[in-house]
């Protein structure tokens, strides 16, 4: 029993920074952007979130600014890629390797070459605030959660309600689907696709802040390991749609914890075969998934206002 | 009458080229107006102009009298201007009705009140008679509707003076018939309407008055009252029109490709083939007629090896085809021009030459060790030899192909694919798009392969042409073979029932 | 019009060099050290004498054939992320070689680079096999086998072949190891690099089959009406990218590595992807830039030394070149500029 409360425990906590990341995707594509780029904001968002929470003590502001350097990293993308043209995918690509660079050098030139593990607090779960100790099991998926678990389901239903309800949701995944009918609509594509920037920035660095704000106690490089991927497959295995991305997530997430509770009673196999789950489950459902092309049509394709 | 827009002067300049010289253009209030003229004649970078997809060069447009700036489709919708566009702005994901909302400015709130809206649509929809289904996706609606449902789109957001870009293109007569139908109505209710075609008799039938357009400038406005046909054609081409320029071939020889009874998603209506039986033989150009959208494409995909059929057998040259390969059929030199230049023909990012050699690089001539080593300066001189041959515009031959002109592009295409001497060539759409010059040019070519024995197989939305060089003209509808007709003498009215499905 | 095209395909990664320098120099001085010092160390470290240009060589190689793999698999217009994985494939294969089989010497090098060519091109098959059968993305999922292939190593280090208390395996053979040239860092293996890139030079311009697959890559529709046989070249072409990796894995494994152990390949095939976009796909000059990265990362060492600027300002260099590059070859691309150089041009004429 304790072994599968604990995995579904976990299943929650690991599926988070999922979720923050699979929606910077899900916004970023519904505006027609494809972002292979989300592993390089979350590695700056994670290194930010750990140092203003270092230095000011609040997980709270850390959190605040990972998203506002997801932000601000994002809008290269947005500034080469909208107004640019730029290839998307290369784009993003030139984002992975600059994003983390930035984050290793401020870590280096902060704390010195070779310094000591530097550790900070992380937030406290809800129980945890309320003075409670949870005990069964129920109680503690409730309790035993950061507040920032309620804002990634909440950030969810939002989702769900805005694309599915909302006028402004509905002229948003014009632009992702066919742009020129939209601008022929008056709909602003470009203010569209840059807005869809800044919340793809903001959840991206959110997710990567997470990580070092109510995961990992500590900055490394490489933290993310390959999440803002996953979330990209989460985002197709989830068919674009607020719903299905979180299930998509929660089944990612339910691998990662899978691989951490098995490591724990190993019987012998290297650990590294549990760390791989996570990616071999990765390839596994995209294979089988297959490729029906359900996304966003306008995805990928640079919006050019006067052709000719 | 009132008069509700007035554009006065209008230029507009690409670079060096003036696709708008000094055009005056006029509506007044219930009228429909029509823009005729030929492909490249202007009429959509006018039109692109008063939409505000484009800023004019010099010149000034009056909406009701005032002077209007229109920098955004936006601002032009705001005006009352409605445009629906040849390639229908429909987003396919989406409902119906939720396209139709889409970009809404006039309802409040955050959220979308769908029963409110869908009443107002309804009302609009009921006055028009124009009748579609709210909550089907549009990828599930016929043409016809979806002509419908851009509209509507247009009324939704008030607008006075509507545009409609070619409507009938993509139409059978039955659906241009209903068109007509909901523009008198339109009109009774004080709309007005621009109407862009170059089918004579659509103009004729539905105008009030007609401005012609010439090579990007206006030639004249006549009242309908006062014109005819024939006048129209002339002032619209510039010269008389003549039958057709070419013999007609009667007997042809042996069969190049049979088709019998062949299927492919059969149950697809505009992109499906049903049954299809047709034979191409040496020394005849077989046309295609029909309302685009009716199985050409997948067609003309069958007969070069692209898709393979899912019933029926295709015989190549007296022997059944086992496998659909485009290469197998290049190998039985089968030569295509496809639907799309850009897509499926050239390597635009690659040069001139290139592209003229695209396909035989594997061939002696070119390299050595087969395919080991290109002879780059035999695939200069050949390529140069190509662009005088067939008159290829270009800076050089190092250019690249999507850089040049459609006409250009086409005439890489057609060295490629003619020069060795095909049995069977596949043309589809091979003109669209293109100048007079560029057309004869085509067609002379086409005319030319047919004389040295090859068979052609002609696909074309333009009836027109399909009249000018068909030995033999079939017809199709909904993914199957309505009829087979001479190409001398055609029963016109025949063939165009035929294409309306009858 | 050609010759403009080409001098701006040069000027673009020329001027986002300059740039990026600029900005490392600013950098630098917010440190509170000497920009120009720093260059100066820069410099001297990478290519000061030949014993550095040696070790810049050295640093480069991998680097050459991991760029190599990127271009290779994106001329043919697949993206193949997983260069590092089919890297580390091949090292992987060529040191279980080496350390097990007992065939040293000459066979048994060949024989480590011919297993290492083949793991990296088995690798790489996955992703395209997947593409071409499932439609699928195939950069998340040679991404994913990029993890997969570092956890892969490290049960090898950790575990399997592992070599007395330190987690790391054993180290090859001398005599199967790859000979340094005039006794400096740089070994076969850059000569071997080398030689790849100008094998791909060769085939992607002066064979058919080369011309066919730059075609499937610029334009697959019209490539496939055309005749090619498109699936095969993306399916080719990612195996030999990844062999191409696999190889440069034993290679660099032979060469200088030497051993498994944490950390080894890090980023190798990101980087790959970014010299191959710098380069513009050009494959001599990834093997340039493969260099200048090297170099980069050589003459950093020196400049922390002397500074005290940590070395990782490089990769800051290095990540806003590529930044700048791809950027850049945008913006010329956009006809507003095209217009623009356009009028310039005219300008000059009239005057």
């Amino acid at each position: 029993m304790s072994f599968v409360a604990n995995l579904l425990l976990a299943t929650v906590r690991m599926a988070t920074p999922l979720i923050f990341l699979a929606l910077a995707e899900l916004y970023s594509q519904r505006a027609g952007l494809v972002h292979i780029g989300l592993e390089g904001l979350a590695a700056i968002g994670s290194l930010v979130g750990f140092m203003v929470s270092l230095i000011t003590g609040s997980p709270w502001l850390g959190v605040l600014a990972g998203a506002a350097v997801g932000i601000l990293v994002n809008l290269v993308f947005a500034y080469a890629t909208i107004t640019l043209c730029a290839e998307q995918i290369v784009y993003g690509m030139a984002i992975n390797i600059f994003a983390p660079a930035l984050a290793a050098f401020i870590y280096r030139v902060y704390f010195g070459a070779g310094s000591q593990l530097v550790q900070v607090g992380l937030m406290s779960t809800v129980g945890a605030s309320l003075g409670v100790t949870p005990t069964n099991f129920l109680a503690r998926l409730f309790l035993d959660q950061t507040p920032m678990v309620y804002l990634a389901y909440i950030l969810v239903i939002v989702t769900v309600i805005y694309f599915g309800k909302t006028k402004s949701g509905l002229n948003y995944k014009a632009v992702g689907e066919y742009p020129k009918a939209a601008a022929t609509l008056g709909i602003n594509v470009i203010g569209v696709k840059y807005v869809a920037s800044i919340l793809c920035g903001a959840l991206a660095g959110m997710g990567g802040a997470y990580l070092t704000t109510c995961y990992a106690n500590t900055y490394a490089d490489g933290i993310v390991s390959g999440r803002g991927f996953i979330a990209l497959a989460a985002v197709i295995f989830g068919r674009w749609t607020g719903g299905g991305v979180l299930l998509a997530c929660l089944f990612f997430g339910f691998c990662d914890a899978l691989q951490i509770r098995l490591q724990v009673g190993s019987l012998g196999v290297p650990y590294q075969f549990f760390q791989m789950i996570p990616y071999v489950a990765t390839v596994v459902v995209l294979a089988i998934i297959g490729a029906k092309k359900a996304g966003p049509k306008g995805s990928g394709k640079p919006y050019l206002k006067e052709e000719r | 009458m009132e008069e509700i827009l007035r554009m006065e002067h209008i230029t507009k300049r690409f670079g060096d080229v003036y696709a708008n010289r000094d055009i005056n253009f006029d509506v007044r209030a219930g009228e429909v107006h029509t823009l005729l003229g030929e492909n490249g004649a202007g009429k959509s970078t006018l039109m692109n102009v008063l939409f505000g997809l484009y800023q004019p060069t010099e010149g000034n447009i009056y909406f009701r009298g005032q002077k209007v700036r229109i920098d955004s489709p936006a601002q032009a919708v705001k005006l009352g201007i409605g445009m629906v566009h040849q390639h229908f702005m429909l987003v396919e994901a989406m409902t119906v009705f939720e396209n139709i909302i889409l970009g809404d400015r006039n309802s409040k709130g955050l959220f979308i009140n769908r029963e409110a809206r869908k009443r107002e649509i309804l009302e609009l929809s009921e006055r028009y008679g124009l009748n579609v289904e709210l909550d089907k996706p549009i990828t599930e609606i016929a043409v016809g509707a979806q002509q419908r449902v851009e509209i509507l789109k247009a009324l939704y957001r008030g607008a006075q003076l509507l545009v409609l870009d070619e409507p009938t293109a993509a139409l059978t007569d039955l659906e241009v018939e209903g068109l007509f139908d909901i523009m008198e109505r339109l009109t009774q209710e004080g709309k007005s309407i621009i109407f862009i075609s170059h089918k004579m008799r659509e103009v004729l039938r539905i105008s009030d008055r007609i401005t012609i357009l010439r090579a990007g400038e206006t030639v004249c406005t006549r009242e309908r009252g006062e014109t005819t046909g024939e006048e129209l054609a002339s002032l619209m081409i510039g010269r008389e029109l003549a039958p057709s320029h070419y013999e007609k071939v009667e007997q042809a020889g042996e069969p190049v490709v049979q088709l019998e009874a062949v299927d492919y998603h059969k149950e697809s209506k505009h992109s499906g083939l049903s049954g299809v039986s047709l034979t191409v033989g040496r020394g005849e150009i077989v046309g295609i007629a029909g309302v685009d959208g009716n199985g050409q494409s997948q067609l003309a995909q069958v007969v070069t090896g692209v898709l393979a059929p899912e019933g029926g057998v295709v015989d190549l040259k007296g022997s059944r085809v086992a496998q659909f390969t485009p290469n197998g059929f290049i190998l039985e030199s089968v030569s295509h021009i496809p639907e799309d230049r850009n897509k499926m023909g050239l390597v635009g990012n690659m040069s001139v030459q290139e592209n003229i050699v695209l396909k035989s690089t594997d061939d002696p001539r070119f390299s050595s060790g087969r395919g080991l080593h290109l002879k780059k300066r035999a695939m200069r001189r050949y390529a140069q030899e190509m662009r005088e041959k067939y008159d290829i515009r270009c800076a050089s031959i190092d250019q690249e192909a999507r850089n040049l002109s459609g006409g250009n592009q086409q005439k890489v295409i057609l060295a490629r694919e003619l020069e060795g001497n095909p049995d069977l060539l596949v043309a589809v759409h091979p003109t669209r798009g293109l100048d007079i010059g560029a057309t004869r040019f085509i067609h002379d070519t086409m005319i030319a392969a047919r004389d040295r024995g090859c068979g052609v197989l002609l696909i074309s939305a333009d009836f027109d042409e399909i009249l000018e060089v068909s030995d033999r003209i079939a017809v199709m509808f909904e993914g199957q073979i309505m009829g087979v007709y001479p190409g001398k003498n055609p029963p016109i009215s025949e063939i165009s029932l035929a294409m309306a499905g009858k | 019009m050609k010759n403009s095209n080409r001098l701006i395909a040069l000027l673009v990664p020329v001027i986002s060099i300059v740039l990026a320098f600029a900005i490392g120099c600013i950098i630098v001085a917010a440190l509170g050290a000497s920009p120009l010092v720093a260059l100066q160390s820069l410099w001297t470290g990478a290519f000061g004498n030949l014993r550095n240009l040696g070790t810049t060589l050295s640093r480069a190689t991998p680097l050459i054939f991991t760029g190599l793999c990127a271009c290779f698999a994106y001329r043919c217009g697949v993206f193949n992320l997983g260069g590092e994985g089919q890297f580390l494939m091949g090292s992987i294969a060529a040191c279980v070689v080496a350390t097990q089989s007992g065939i040293t010497g000459t066979p048994g090098m060949l024989l480590c680079i011919v297993a290492g060519t083949l793991a990296g091109g088995l690798w790489a098959l996955i992703p395209g096999v997947l593409k071409v059968c499932r439609g699928q993305n195939e950069m998340i999922i040679s991404i994913m086998l990029n993890y997969v292939a570092t956890l892969f190593m490290g049960v090898i280090y950790t575990n399997w072949l592992r070599d007395g208390s330190v987690p790391q395996t054993a180290a090859v053979p001398d005599e199967t190891q790859l000979s340094r040239l005039f006794g400096l860092r740089v070994t076969w293996a850059f000569v071997i690099a080398v030689v790849v890139g100008l094998l791909v030079y060769y085939f992607l311009f002066n064979t058919s089959k080369g011309f066919q697959l730059r075609a499937v890559g610029l334009n697959m529709t019209a490539a496939r009406f055309n005749g090619f046989a498109v699936t095969r070249y993306i399916l080719v072409s990612f195996v030999v990218s990844g062999a191409i990796a696999g190889l440069g894995g034993s290679a660099e494994l032979l060469g200088t590595q030497l051993r498994l152990i944490n950390g080894y390949g890090d980023g190798y095939g990101f980087d790959g992807v970014a010299m191959a976009l710098i380069a513009q796909l050009h494959p001599l000059a990834t093997i340039l830039v493969a260099i200048f990265f090297g170099a980069l990362r050589v003459g950093s060492t020196t400049m922390q030394a002397s500074t005290g600027v940590p070395t990782s300002v490089s990769d800051i260099i290095q990540a806003l070149v590529i930044v700048f590059t791809v950027a850049g070859l945008a913006m010329v691309r956009l006809p507003q500029f095209r217009a623009f150089l356009d009028r310039l041009l005219r300008r000059k004429e009239a005057v």
